[in-house]
């Protein structure tokens, strides 16, 4: 014989069960579970209703207007709050967050004016050839990247110094990729410029890691670089 | 709600205090009488209406007018109430009844009833009440208002349900573990748990 538990016997004797039909057949022929319902029935008589006492409401008021302030309707308050705290602000907040105010307009001015492409995306890099400098100096660093990308073992003197003068003229190249709102060139610049500080500090010992790091930073950066040159390059047609 | 009603609100929100007598002459019993089922005693059911209806009315500037104020304030009594009786459980550990073979004031203990005789004696004397009231104490304050309301104020659950912010099926849950301890304290009346 199946019984029933003891939340489904709680349920059925407080009229919450959707079974009582079959409860109820069951407990006529189930003396195990009829006692337990029995059980369930005398607790919640047990624990029924006893009176409860009259509050004296005069007595209660007097107390609690006592704690009562004078209100006034919500909308108003808020702005008077709002208006508290505008005028409450210190003169530098005030001037830092318009100075935050104009700084954000001229960028979205700058932005309007010279479209951005995303790397890698569809479209262009840049529209405007730069500095046709920056192209013989992303063809170098492409030149590098490859031959470090087939190289193994510890780095060789030259290659070092040559890391060592492209990171110091990369360092310029962002800086004017930045000044002329090319944010597109000095992302994929910056990227370039810690590849190098990796070639250019990296310990002179075969079992230095910095293959490792190099294969890993230079995930995508040889192919922005080659987007990027052909780019910048004199003879590229914008479109 | 009606026209009284709002009138009152929209009085009290222009500065009349004195308005909100309107409010607690209407509904300061029942909000008490769900206080002291939560709380279990009458001194705690007067400061948890208290506190409720000074909660209200701070609140008021807020109230939307679209529902009614009785279920409003109710809702906010029964959380004042199980807060009330949370901070009370968690100062007066120390002191709640504690079984003994001997009772002493002294030491606030209680004897195990006898098995031998008839629940419906036992629980007509004051050790029995007191076993009683040990028993609702070993509740979580949501396993007593739950079972409280429905039972001896006879809420509909969803209604239980939606003062305590749970789902309608936690609040069934809540009652019918309640009724499950209860039954479980009362086994040394009835000579044990079946």
């Amino acid at each position: 014989m199946n019984h029933f538990t003891e939340e489904e016997l709680i349920a059925y004797q407080l009229h919450e069960s959707s079974d009582e039909q079959p409860i109820r057949r069951h407990l006529e022929t189930c003396s195990e579970c009829a006692s337990i319902s029995d059980s369930i029935a005398e607790t919640l008589r047990v624990f029924s209703a006893g009176p409860v006492p009259e509050p004296d409401l005069d007595r209660n008021w007097q107390r609690l207007r006592g704690n009562l302030s004078v209100l006034a309707p919500e909308p108003r308050r808020r702005w008077m709050h709002f208006w508290t705290h505008i005028l409450a602000w210190p003169a530098a907040g005030f001037a830092a967050a318009a100075l935050v105010l104009l700084a954000f307009i001229g960028i979205y001015a700058h932005k309007a004016t010279k479209p951005n492409y995303a790397i890698n995306g569809h479209g262009p890099l840049t529209t405007q050839p730069a500095d046709p400098n920056i192209a013989n100096h992303l063809d170098a660093a492409e030149r590098l990247l490859t031959e470090v990308n087939n190289a193994s073992g510890p780095l060789d003197n030259v290659t070092r110094e040559q890391a060592h003068t492209l990171l110091l003229t990369n360092a310029v190249y962002v800086r004017q990729a930045r000044s002329s709102g090319d944010l597109a060139e000095a992302s994929v610049l910056e990227d370039l410029g810690r590849v190098l500080t990796t070639l250019d500090n990296e310990p002179p010992t075969p079992e230095s890691a910095w293959h490792l790091r190099f294969e890993m930073n230079t995930n995508g950066l040889l192919l922005d670089i080659r987007i990027l040159r052909q780019n910048d390059t004199p003879t590229h047609t914008q479109q | 709600m009606d026209k009284a009603e709002t009138e009152a609100i929209r009085e009290v929100l222009t500065g009349n205090r004195d308005a909100y007598r309107v409010l607690m002459d209407r509904y300061f019993r029942s909000v008490f009488r769900v206080a002291f089922r939560i709380t279990g005693n009458e001194a705690d059911a007067e400061e948890a209406a208290q506190e409720a209806f000074l909660r209200a009315y701070n609140k008021l500037p807020g109230f939307r007018q679209d529902s009614a104020f009785s279920t409003w304030i109710t809702r906010i009594a029964m959380n004042t109430a199980i807060n009330l009786v949370e901070r009370r459980n968690r100062d007066l550990s120390y002191h709640a009844p504690r079984i003994a073979d001997e009772p002493s004031a002294d030491e606030s203990t209680v004897p195990v009833a006898d098995a031998c005789t008839g629940p419906e004696g036992i629980l007509l004397d004051s050790e029995a009440a007191s076993l009683r009231r040990a028993a609702m104490a070993t509740l979580t304050p949501m396993e007593r208002t739950a079972f409280t309301l429905r039972h001896m104020e006879d809420l509909p659950i969803a209604e239980i349900a939606a003062a305590l912010n749970v789902p309608a099926n936690s609040a069934k849950q809540a009652i019918f573990r309640a009724v499950g301890k209860l039954r479980r304290s009362l086994a040394p009346l009835a000579g044990g748990v079946q």
